[in-house]
């Protein structure tokens, strides 16, 4: 399935903002986030934000993935945040609970600055 | 974005919509793909007699052969192709009579033009359990009962029916159901049926005044809700994450939240005894 569309990075600093396109769902689409931050993170790129606005579509295994990948980069000392998630995306991290584990941003800019980067 | 060549296929547009033909074509053939299109039923069937498609989009209401029997024709040809059918006519009857007859999804029209790329990049990504067949038990407009293989793409496919036969509920209300209805049904194919297309779900979806009722029955031995240290239902209420730390230590793929999210997006969430059978209800007043 073709599920995850696209990924855009773009560096602020040591801040990596990945820019997701399409659907994050249990059909291998997790699978190109899993990889392309496990490279950040075994780059040293472990402060992380990921631009949820052009999500689609979100399902348990692509919140799992979520999970999996910000436990990946604290594990390292950084952190894997989020930004701009859709009302229902931000509903299923509330009644899943993890709207207390993730930090969420609604610019850009607050997502950078919470990692004590001062946006450019 | 133009398909690489791998994922370019030929496809025909059948509707007597001149102006969603051209916009339909002109995108599809930007994304690379090559196109065909026939105004009617009768031409439909000329050109699917005369050349392979690997997908049909097809127009339901056809001003001289119907699109359904257009749909059995194309089921018909010695290499079918995937038909997506597209209509106004969002009547239980007629969607039933689709999934019946095997369309591979159901869009209702207007549909924004991303919708139709999505359907078609899922066709193309499917194409190898695209064959696999629904087997419609009941099919009347209260009582839709299904059989289907256990492969994921089914899910997508079931889900897109399931939800055109509640066309009239609240987006969001619709949304939640939606959600949690594929929730279930992926559990089912892919932790009760294992992935494999020899063994089969089995769906039944009851409308009654003041509620939706879905079952979803499994092929796999069940499961015991006290040894799932590995999901999100077990987690102390202080510790969200613990289920995420068991699935890394048991190797298992990322996720184990569908329970828990499915528990707050129906009504009730009832298991049978064995735990290889569900129903999720939702009321409507």
């Amino acid at each position: 399935m073709p599920g995850l569309q696209g990924i855009t990075e773009r560096r602020v600093g040591d801040v990596t903002i990945l820019k997701l396109e399409g659907r994050l769902v249990l059909e291998e689409s997790e699978i190109p986030l899993r990889d392309y931050v496990n490279q950040l993170v075994a780059n040293g790129r472990v402060r992380i934000v990921l631009d949820m606005r052009n999500v689609t579509r979100l399902d348990s295994a692509g919140i799992g993935m979520l999970v999996s990948k910000y436990l990946t980069a604290c594990s390292k000392g950084g952190s894997l945040k989020l930004l701009q998630p859709t009302v229902h995306s931000r509903y299923l991290l509330e009644i899943t609970k993890l709207s207390t584990v993730f930090e969420i941003f609604e610019s850009e800019d607050e997502a950078v600055r919470s990692f004590g980067v001062t946006p450019v | 974005m133009a398909a690489n060549t791998a994922s370019r296929r030929r496809i025909l547009i059948v509707d007597d919509d001149r102006a969603l033909r051209f916009v339909l074509s002109e995108l599809l053939s930007d994304a690379g793909h090559t196109v065909d299109q026939a105004p009617d039923g009768r031409e439909a069937l000329r050109r699917l007699d005369a050349g392979a498609f690997d997908i049909v989009l097809l127009d339901i209401g056809l001003p001289d052969v119907s699109g359904l029997d257009v749909l059995a024709h194309a089921r018909a040809v010695a290499s079918p192709p995937i038909v997506v059918m597209m209509t106004a006519d969002d009547t239980p009857e007629t969607l039933i009579a689709a999934v019946r007859q095997q369309a591979y999804r159901y869009l209702r029209k207007p549909f924004a033009p991303t919708a139709i790329v999505e359907v078609i990049d899922d066709a193309i990504a499917s194409a190898p359990s695209a064959s696999l067949s629904i087997e419609v038990v009941s099919a009347r407009p209260e009582w839709v009962e299904l059989v289907a293989p256990c492969v994921l793409e089914m899910a997508d496919r079931i889900q897109s029916f399931v939800m055109q036969l509640e066309t009239n509920l609240p987006e969001p209300v619709r949304e939640s159901v939606a959600q949690a209805f594929r929730e279930m049904l992926t559990n089912a194919i892919e932790w009760g049926g294992k992935l494999d297309p020899q063994r089969k779900v089995r769906i039944s979806c009851v409308r009654a005044k003041r509620l939706l009722l879905y079952r979803i029955a499994d092929p796999g031995e069940g499961f015991n809700i006290d040894k799932l240290r590995h999901a999100a239902i077990s987690n102390p209420v202080d510790s969200p994450l613990e289920h995420a730390m068991v699935r890394e230590e048991q190797g298992l793929r990322p996720g184990g939240l569908g329970l828990m999210m499915t528990r707050s997006l129906v009504d009730e969430l009832i298991y049978n005894e064995a735990r290889n059978e569900v129903v999720l209800i939702k009321y409507l007043d």
